[in-house]
């Protein structure tokens, strides 16, 4: 293999390390510390799924085997139509629950149809058919008055 | 940990792989990467089944299936000499570790990993089957349901050997689909090219794919899966005249990862008629990705959760051709000055063998085309693009770079 081609393959290959290892480095700090989240350094700022991806786990043990729960971050003390970030993430980190989407926890809807429980991210949840179960720095639990 | 064991017990469905007289030409870490991609086909395909039967996937019934393909396999067979060590060792070190660094402080995790790829794998490994009534679920759509299962079935498998679950070994598991993706490269290219060639080639594969890896945030996802298969396929059609059977099973695993895949497939018989007029080899070659995605859309058809495969027959846009185009080359950057692409360009200086190139570089350009034809048939495309082009991307570069290396020879 002449030299000049080696030598140009091996610039390109160091040229694409060096971008890569400044990509790495763009994701931001820390460097070295053990991330808590799978999405911790995904970008510069905090990912709109972290404050679930943290809280999800520990309300996991407080929900028994097959319960109906939802997730959202709630807009105003009240649930939103939708939340697809923390609803999807709540679909992985459940695997042991049926998570439904957030409009079964909305004001309007008929007690006996509304999901039992309710992992509220970051803000409460203030549904007055609804009692805080657990609070965690990320965000509470809540189970339906029936 | 024992998780990211079960990704690469998987080998052991794919260790049959090595009765292809090709595989066993190759040396010792490219057969492993072969075996290792056959492998997953072969889980996938078994995990199917065991789901049309009703048969739940256990570990038990893993283990059984896992006994009969290693039965087949010729497990005694001597390698071929190992690669020596050289060109571009010192780079795919580097790769890998900048790469290991960026999975375990989660720098390069795909969001479709916990939207869908994850709680797929995750689903299928509680329920012990593909669980139908999870991806029918109306709620749950925006998950793709009827998106190729392969990588969601490998992680139910690595799932039932770890007895769970494990987010960081989904991302880990990047890293040996990308050492499995160069690896296999390097083997299948060092018949023609020769060891310091091949190695060199390798060592940019390995720094293009990583890269672009990084960029466009796939840890986790279908990309590293799909990219293993292609290489495989577009490597063993370019550089042997015996790399059909090969490239059948690789097409098949494409074909089963991501909807793309069966476009990669269309495209590569295409390819292959246009530069070796067989026609009857060809279409055998497309003949396990027919089956496999035939199988899984009718499987999808009779549960009720068809959903991507529908959106074949939506309206064109071809009005929005140059915004495509404008969006695309903007993005096609890589945020580095368009340095993979000249990566995969710059060698072809050394062009000696351009008839050897023919059969990747039309797979590029087919894969480019491609890739302008999906977002025709999207109605605000902007934000599609700019969230998927340059991972769709990887595939065309990948293929040139396979070019640039058949045309050193």
């Amino acid at each position: 293999m002449p030299r000049i081609e080696k030598a140009v393959l091996t610039v390109l290959a160091l040229l694409l390390l060096a971008a890569l290892a400044g990509r790495l480095y763009t994701r931001g700090g820390p460097y070295f510390a053990p991330p808590q989240t799978i999405m911790d350094h995904v970008g510069p700022g905090k990912h709109a799924t972290r404050d679930a991806l943290v809280l999800l786990p520990k309300v996991r043990p407080l929900l028994p085997r097959g319960a109906e729960v939802t997730c959202f971050r709630p807009v105003d003390g009240w649930a939103p139509e939708g939340d697809t970030d923390n609803f999807f993430v709540a679909v992985g980190q459940l695997p042991n629950q049926s998570v439904v989407p957030p409009f079964t926890a909305m004001t309007g809807t008929p007690l006996p149809n509304l999901v039992e429980y309710v992992v509220a991210v970051r803000d409460p949840f203030t549904h007055p058919d609804y009692r805080e179960v657990a609070a965690f720095p990320e965000g509470r639990l809540y189970r339906v008055r029936r | 940990m024992i998780w990211v064991i079960g990704v690469l017990l998987v080998t052991g469905f794919g260790f049959v792989s090595w009765r292809i007289p090709l595989v066993g030409r190759v040396d010792a870490g490219a057969r492993l990467a072969i075996a290792f991609a056959c492998g997953c086909v072969g889980v996938a395909a078994v995990m199917f089944a065991f789901t049309l039967v009703h048969l739940p996937f256990t570990r038990g019934t893993l283990l059984v299936a896992l006994g009969l393909f290693l039965a087949g396999a010729p497990l005694t067979r001597r390698f071929a000499p190992p690669s020596p060590r050289g060109a571009g060792r010192g780079i795919w070190g580097a790769v890998l570790l900048l790469t290991a660094y960026g999975l375990l402080t989660a720098r390069e995790t795909c969001g479709d990993l916990i939207y869908f790829w994850g709680p797929k794998g995750q689903r299928f490994y509680v329920a012990e089957k593909i669980d139908v009534a999870f991806l029918a679920f109306p709620h749950y759509s925006l998950m793709h349901p009827d998106y190729p299962p392969l990588l969601p079935l490998v992680y139910a498998f690595a799932s039932s050997v770890a007895h769970g679950f494990s987010w960081w070994g989904a991302l880990f598991s990047m890293l040996i689909l990308l050492a499995a993706t160069v690896l296999a490269f390097r083997g299948l290219a060092r018949e023609r090219l020769g060891n310091d060639r091949a190695n060199a080639y390798a060592a940019l594969l390995a720094a293009l794919l990583a890269y672009g890896y990084a960029r466009s945030m796939v840890a986790g996802a279908g990309e590293p899966m799909l990219l293993l298969f292609e290489t495989i396929a577009v490597a063993a059609l370019t550089f042997h005249d015996d790399g059909e059977v090969l490239a059948a099973i690789a097409l098949a695993g494409a074909a089963w990862t991501k909807v793309e895949g069966a476009a990669f497939v269309a495209i590569v018989v295409v390819a292959y008629l246009l530069t070796r007029r067989r026609v009857v080899r060809a279409v055998a070659m497309a003949v396990p990705a027919i089956v496999l995605v035939g199988s899984w859309l009718l499987f999808a058809l009779k549960n009720h959760f068809i959903d991507q495969y529908a959106r074949a027959g939506e309206r064109m846009h071809l009005e929005s051709l140059g915004l495509i185009a404008r969006v695309m080359s903007r993005q096609a950057s890589y945020g580095a000055f368009y340095l993979p692409w000249l990566a995969g360009a710059v060698p072809f200086a050394f062009a000696k063998n351009w008839r050897r190139a023919a059969l990747p570089l039309i797979v590029a350009a087919g894969l480019v085309a491609s890739t302008i034809y999906f977002y025709l048939h999207g109605q605000a495309p902007v934000w599609w693009i700019e969230s998927s082009v340059e991972r769709v991307l990887l595939s065309p570069l990948m293929a040139l770079l396979v070019a640039a290396a058949a045309a050193s020879e």
